[in-house]
Parts: structure tokens; sequence; C-alpha cells
């Protein structure tokens, strides 16, 4: 009791102070008057996932930089705090510290990123407690079909903008195509929600363009060797190799191919070939390896928020951080685009609904592309740019990304023609 | 199925690697009668230091895995003279705590060091070399130097416990500490010597392992469960019975995926258990 009137005290007094130094300094009393606006931020920050957020501090400093801890909307200056909370790389967790940020905090917004895994269950509490949440940086139908969505009614409160596994197999295609292969693909699928979903999105659509797939099956992982299905790649003389797996598992099985003579002419996999953290240590065994591109300095986009274009953002990022750049690096700037021009349309910030309503008809140019949550093609989610990649000799790395399909998105130049794996 | 002949040679082979990830952890099972937890984590934690050496130095993984002998032995040495020595004989529960406790900070230790960044180390080209053998079969020249490298491993192990007057004591003090004080044996110090001994095969894993695949800091635990399937397969305190263990597990693996790949990791826990029921002391037991 007796500690409980001391805090009360306590917080009459700054109060108190607060208002002094606002009257002392002279600002309008309208100004002390607006609630400070607080952005819940749910990231990978340890964990297997941990990677993903290589680019967050940057990005942060980027809008400390732009903003300065203010932001107006609907003709107030709120100041804003980003409250950021660690998944541990853990759904469960990932739910946990979204409802301490709704409960316990009192956000008036929640962002998140990375893989279905933080996404789904940071976006599920945001729907529960009737809290604004947008996201990127995973799948749209594991997002949307992950979450139980219903296409015909979509959520109310969460939205989601990234590429699609269907805008995927459409954009590897036309690459296949132009490779000029027997036309056979190994299915590197494993027992994960990403093998699973694509096991069954892929062999129908790659089938369908006259493509044959060998499908060894579904696999545990960590797999200590990837013998038995490079055995069978290379009995049934698969040319191309398209899978999902992470790094080290992608190590474990391109190693092993060399071991095993096996030398497909294209090799495509999510997850793995993606970062140049797991691009490097593959050596002159990364040259050619395929990839998808999401965001590269070569997008004819650009920043809202700090009016980069592609390549001024990814060369600020590589001068601050000494890192070469990667992909997530659009993505994470591109969410505080969207998180910050939703706060400045919102009618009354303070208010969920307001909040809510304006996120709904997000209609902004980002960096990584158009975003608006009512071109679909799921409810709720916006579709963004796909082409294909590969890696190639680069001037300032050893390896750097090269576009060199972009049949469904032309206005992203490619940077060279597919080309088979050297093997030098 | 032409391919059965080449999946069998890869089990074998790939039974080596698990061979020698199981070496360290059947050392101190069978000798010293505990189970380290946190044997995985120690095999990262070496193979960063590895790492550290080449980025410092710019040598090869050769010597750098040289260097970490000596280092590795050390530091097994005073683990269990001033940690493990502390719980060892008060039961099972405490020991498994404490190398659990140990598993814990290694990978946070790690974390906070090198980040969650996957790391490799390179091998010069071993790790991608490649022998004909004739026949469509292809045998990779790492995985082949890895199992003649267990084979190596076993022999000299075989030869320091068995052979030598150090093993000797290591044997009379993981026999009967008691009665190895009671005859002037000091049993604390012949501890550490094992653990240390352990380290050693822990760096030599340690070195393999970083030119076998990636790594990164939470690494560690994912594949103890197969080393241990080896070392209870094989029958604690027999090395060769690990050896033999990890075969098995491995050409299980290989004949399970022909089926369906979904297959290889139950195959190799199905073989586990179908010899365990049918043999629960192990293969080749000492006790």
């Amino acid at each position: 009791m007796a500690q409980n009137s001391g805090i009360r005290r306590r917080s009459v007094l700054t109060g108190m102070a607060a208002v002094g130094a606002a009257s002392l300094s002279g600002v309008a009393p309208a100004f002390a008057a607006a609630p400070k606006i607080k952005i819940g931020l749910v990231m990978p920050q340890t964990g297997p996932l941990a990677f993903f957020t290589e680019h967050i501090p940057f990005v942060l400093e980027q809008v400390k930089a732009t903003y300065g801890g203010k932001i107006t909307s609907g003709g107030k200056v709120h100041d804003y705090e980003i409250v950021i909370r660690d998944s541990q790389s853990n759904p469960n967790r990932a739910a946990e510290v979204t409802q301490d940020l709704i409960l316990n905090e009192g956000v008036n917004i929640v962002a998140t990123f990375a893989t279905p895994e933080t996404v789904n269950p940071v976006s599920d509490q945001c729907e529960v407690n009737g809290v604004p949440c947008v996201s990127n940086d995973a799948p749209l139908e594991p997002y949307f079909f992950g979450r139980h969505g219903d296409p015909k009614k979509g959520f109310e409160w969460t939205y989601h903008f990234f590429f699609s596994g269907e805008e995927l197999v459409k954009a590897l295609l036309p690459y296949w195509k132009k490779l000029g292969t027997n036309g056979v693909v190994g299915g590197l699928w494993p027992n994960d929600g990403d093998g699973i979903a694509q096991s069954k999105g892929f062999p129908p659509a790659i089938e369908g363009a006259g493509f044959k797939v060998v499908d060894p099956g579904r696999f545990d992982m960590p797999a200590s060797t990837y013998n038995s299905q490079i055995g069978a790649f290379k009995s049934a003389g698969c040319e191309i190799v398209s899978g999902v797996l992470p790094p080290p598992e992608f190590t474990t099985f391109w190693n092993g191919c060399a071991q095993q003579g096996y030398r497909p002419k294209s090799v495509y996999v999510g997850k793995a070939l993606e970062f140049p953290a797991t691009i490097g240590p593959l050596g002159d065994r990364a040259n050619g390896l395929t990839t998808e591109v999401w965001w590269s300095p070569t997008s004819p986009f650009s920043s809202s928020m700090t009016e980069q274009s592609s390549m001024q953002l990814a060369e600020a990022y590589e001068q601050a951080s000494g890192r070469q750049w990667s992909q997530p690096l659009g993505f994470r700037h591109s969410l505080f685009e969207v998180v910050f021009d939703v706060l400045k349309r919102a009618e009354d910030v303070t208010n969920p609904d307001s909040v809510k309503k304006a996120l709904r008809a997000t209609d902004l140019d980002t960096i990584v592309g158009h975003v608006n949550f009512m071109t679909g093609p799921l409810p709720n989610c916006s579709l963004t740019p796909l082409v294909i990649g590969q890696w190639s000799k680069g001037k300032k790395y050893p390896y750097d990304i090269v576009v060199v399909d972009n049949t469904n998105f032309p206005s992203i130049p490619v940077g060279g023609a597919p080309f088979a794996i050297p093997y030098s | 199925m032409g391919e059965l002949p080449n999946q069998i040679v890869q089990g074998v082979l790939v039974g080596g690697l698990y061979a020698m990830y199981a070496m360290g952890l059947s050392l101190s099972v069978g000798v010293m009668r505990f189970v380290n937890i946190a044997h995985g984590d120690l095999i990262v934690l070496i193979s960063f230091l590895i790492l550290t050496l080449i980025h410092a130095t710019g040598m090869g993984a050769l010597p750098a895995t040289l260097i970490a002998l000596p280092i590795a032995f050390a530091g097994g040495y005073l683990l269990q003279r001033f940690l493990l020595q502390r719980v060892l004989g008060k039961g099972v529960l405490p020991i498994i705590l404490v190398t659990f406790g140990l598993s814990i900070i290694i990978q946070n230790g790690l974390l906070g060091v090198f980040g969650a960044d996957t790391r490799r180390v390179s091998g010069g080209g071993i790790e991608t070399a490649t022998l004909k053998i004739g026949g469509g079969i292809n045998v990779g020249v790492l995985p082949l130097v890895i199992f003649l490298g267990a084979i190596a491993m076993v022999m000299a192990l075989d030869w320091l416990l068995y052979r030598t007057r150090l093993g000797a004591r290591i044997r009379a003090v993981s026999d009967d500490p008691a009665t190895a004080n009671l005859v002037g044996l000091p049993s604390a110090r012949v501890y550490a010597t094992a653990m240390g001994i352990v380290g050693v095969t822990i760096a030599i894993s340690a070195g393999f392992m970083s030119i076998w695949t990636n790594f990164d800091p939470t690494a560690g635990p994912s594949r103890l469960l197969i080393a241990f399937e080896a070392v209870v397969l094989g029958g604690l305190g027999s090395l060769w019975g690990t050896l033999v263990g990890g075969i098995i597990i491995g050409v299980a693996q290989a004949l399970g995926a022909q089926i369906d790949v979904g297959w290889q990791l139950l195959a190799g826990h199905i073989a586990f258990l179908v010899i365990f029921l049918a043999r629960p002391e192990g293969l080749f037991p000492k006790y």
C-alpha cells in the first residue's frame, strides 16, 4: 500500500515536471497532450533465424535519422517509441512476446518479419486482440493458409506483403526453359512447412509446363548425408535440382554432389542461396547457383522514407556495416516505410480502428515495389515482384547476385543471361 | 536397384563419421561413466577455435587442428578437474544437469561472440574431391579419410587404454575409485587426464566436422542423438563397438532411404531399437 502510493506520487511529480518543461520551452499545449505512439517489433534476434535480423540496427538508424523520434499525424506531433521483442526463433515465444507488447506495453501497431514461424503467431495474436499488424518476409501461401485464412473472408487486423509460392514457380519455369536442359527436375523438398508446401505445389505446375519431376520423398533435417537423394537424381538423369533447405543442409548436399560426381546444370534451393553469409563459405562452388530475387540494388524502386534508390540503399548499408548487401535489407526498410506511412495517414493514431483503416487503405510505392493490400492474390496480402538470379563472380565481392530472368516483371533489369553451372 | 551397392558403400562411410563423432562420448560414458550432454557443443566450440585460428593466422585446416589438440587436452583436463569432478559420484542427475548447463552456456556464449552466421572451414578442395571406384560408384575422399581416421582413432585409443600404464590407471579408477585411491592412485588427476584425452578426440572430430559441413553455435545437439545411439548400440566401453554401431546406423539409414528418403532417419532409429531390444547390453559390451 505504502509502495503503491509512493509510485503514484512519483508519477504525478514527473507529470508535473513534464508540463513545467513544456510550458517553459514555450511549446503549444497541444504538443504536450499528444500521447506517445508505440510501435511493437517482434523478430528472431536469437536462435537459428537470427541472421534475418542482421539489417535491423542499420534500418532503425535510418528511421531515427529521418523522423528523429517524432511523427506528425492528424495535425498533432507525437513522440514515438519502437519496442523490440525477441521471438528467439520460436513460434510460441513469438506469440508470448506479442501478447506482452499488446497487453503490457499497449502498442498502437505491431510489425514483424522473417518466416511463417515468426509472422504467423504474431499476426494471430494481433488478430485476436484487435491490434493492427503489418508483416513481410514469409511467402503469401504459408502466411494466409498457415493461419487457416478463408479466401472469402480474409483477416481484419493483419496485413502482409511478400512474394508467393505460385509466383515463384512462374518465375522459375521460363528461366529453366531458357537454360536448355533435358527437363528432368529433381525435387529436394524436406519435411517442414516450406518443403511440404513446395512438394505439393511445384510438381503439378512444373509437369504442366512439360518438365518431369523426380521426387525421392520428404526427409527430416538435419540430415548427415544426402547420398540417397543424390543417388536418385543421378540415376534419373536430373539436370535441374529444385528445393528448399536451410544453409547448413545445402552445404552438406552440395559437397555430397561433388563427392558423388553428380553435376546438375542448374540448382535452385530456396532459403539456402539468398544470403552472402552462406554463399561465401562455398567458395567457387557457388558459381552459377540459382536464387529467387525479391529485392536487389538494381531494382527500379526507391524508398518513400529516405528517397534513396535501391542502389543507394545497398551502398549506404555496405558502408555503414562493412557487409555485403542482401535481399532482406529492402524488406526491412520497406516494413518501416509502411508502418510510418500508416501512422501518418491514420485519422486518430491512438484509435486502433482508425490505424487499421489506414493500414487497409495502404497504397504506397516502397523500395520493394508497390504495396496495396487490396490487390491480392489473397485477401490482406500484397504481392511484390520476383525475378530469378544467379550467383556470379562480382567486382566488389567474390560472388554477387546477377538477375538473369525477368519474364514476369520486365521493369526489373537483367544483368546477364541464364547460364549452366560451369564446374571449372 | 543398381543403386543398392552404392548406397551401402556410402552408408558405411557415413557410419565412420558417426563413430568419430561418438568416440569422445564413448570414452566418457564407458570409462568415466557419465553422459556428457555438452559433447556436441564442445565439438562446435573447438570448431570455432579452429576457425578463429585459421582466420587469425591464415594457416590451413590441418595445422590449425594440430594446434587445437593440446588446447583441447588442457581444456578437457581443467574442465574435469575443476567442474565435473565436483559432482562426479554424487548420482546420475547432477552431472547431467551440469553438462546440460554447460551446453547452454557454450551455445549462447558462441552466439554472443560469433553471431548466428553459419560457418565452414575450407579443407582446400578435399571436401569436393572424389574417387571413381567402378560400377558407377563414386567415393568422396573426405568421407574415406574420416572413415580411416575413425579406425585409426579406435586403434590408438584401444592401445592407450589396454597397453599402457596410463590406460591401466584410468581403467583402475574407472572400475573402483575407492580401491584405486586406497592403493595410492590420484583418482581426480587420472580422471582429468582421461577427460583431456576425450578433449583430443573432440578436437579431431571438430577438425573433420568443420570441413564436412557448415556449423553454427546451435549445431551441437542435433547430431548428439545419433552419436549416443552408436555408443549404446556398440556396447558401453567398447570403442570398436562404437565404430560398428555407427556403421550399422549409417547403413540402415542408407537402406531405409531406398524405400523413401522419409525413412532415412527412422530406419536408423528402428535398427537401433531392434538391436537394443534383442541385446540391451549392446553388441560388444565391456561391462
